[in-house]
């Protein structure tokens, strides 16, 4: 049976997290693949877009291998030269943000990849050379998830 | 009688971690360290990241694999680490935290010095908006700022 302080408590938490910032909508794409041909799909992605995939952290089986459940979860990085360079220059700062990070999650038989959400970054850099920056990473990063999912 | 403060907990906890989401966090969370080498930072990171129950993963130079190894910038460095059971939490919670996983340190050099930069894990939670989430992210955010101090030391 329902009590009025539980239903006090359900309106109060659903008033609080009403108060809370905008949840951001990420870069994703799905696709039916397994893990390793999404991985090989994404490095062909990447080099499309000049890029490479610089490591992938198989965070699934180092937690197995201590004994966790599997997360079914993997860690991408891609990167260019060309990125570096223009962070370097227009503000060192944005090299927090590279490699680019990727994650790479299985959800059934499909891979879901998450990019980073450059939304925050750019309101954050909005006064900085670094915008613009952050505005090609975006429409890169975009166009290589739509690749990974055509392939 | 028990379930009841279970219940006002539960809404307490997420409403207190609502309101902090308030509060605007630092993007960046930098450390100044005058008059150190990369290589002594570095050394300095490895020893307080096992102080502080975390592994070290790894080490790179911003444009590892990027360039052929011979011309990578000695300038900029990145320092991977992990807590295998705080990451296990953290992905059961809410799979995004990937987002900031595994923990990574960047050191700049600059002239006076090395800058030591990560991204704020409780700024990027703000955005993810799951609140149960963002409690993890303060405590890792604490754990940098700790980490961070020590090799300041």
């Amino acid at each position: 049976m329902i009590r009025m302080w539980q239903v006090h408590s359900v309106l109060a938490m659903v008033l609080l997290l009403g108060t809370g910032p905008l949840v951001a909508a990420p870069m994703m794409v799905t696709k039916k693949v397994e893990m390793r041909q999404a991985l090989d799909d994404l490095t062909l992605a990447a080099a499309n877009h000049d890029m490479q995939l610089v490591k992938v952290q198989p965070i699934d089986s180092a937690l197995v291998k201590r004994g966790y459940e599997d997360p079914h979860v993997r860690i991408a990085f891609v990167g260019s030269e060309t990125t570096v360079r223009w962070a370097e220059a227009a503000d060192p700062r944005l090299l927090n943000l590279l490699p680019l990070r990727l994650s790479l999650v299985q959800r059934g038989d499909s891979i879901v990849i998450i990019a980073d959400d450059l939304e925050p970054w750019k309101q954050e850099f909005k006064d900085s050379p670094g915008l613009l920056l952050l505005e090609a990473l975006e429409i890169e990063v975009k166009a290589l998830l739509q690749d990974f999912a055509r392939q | 009688m028990h379930k009841k403060w279970m219940w006002i907990f539960a809404v307490w906890l997420i409403g207190f971690s609502a309101l902090v989401q308030a509060q605007p966090e630092p993007a960046l969370l930098t450390k100044k360290l005058p008059g150190k080498t990369m290589e002594q930072v570095v050394q300095a990171l490895k020893g307080a990241i096992a102080n502080h129950n975390y592994t070290f993963v790894r080490e790179q130079s911003i444009d590892s694999r990027l360039v052929p190894a011979d011309w990578e910038a000695k300038s900029v460095y990145i320092v991977y680490f992990c807590n295998f059971a705080k990451m296990h939490q953290a992905l059961a919670i809410d799979v995004r935290a990937a987002q900031f996983l595994p923990c990574r340190v960047t050191l700049i050099e600059s002239k006076d010095g090395i800058d030591m930069t990560v991204v704020n894990p409780a700024w990027v939670s703000e955005s993810l908006g799951n609140p149960l989430l963002h409690i993890d992210c303060l405590q890792l955010k604490a754990d940098y700022l700790s980490i961070m101090d020590e090799v300041a030391l």
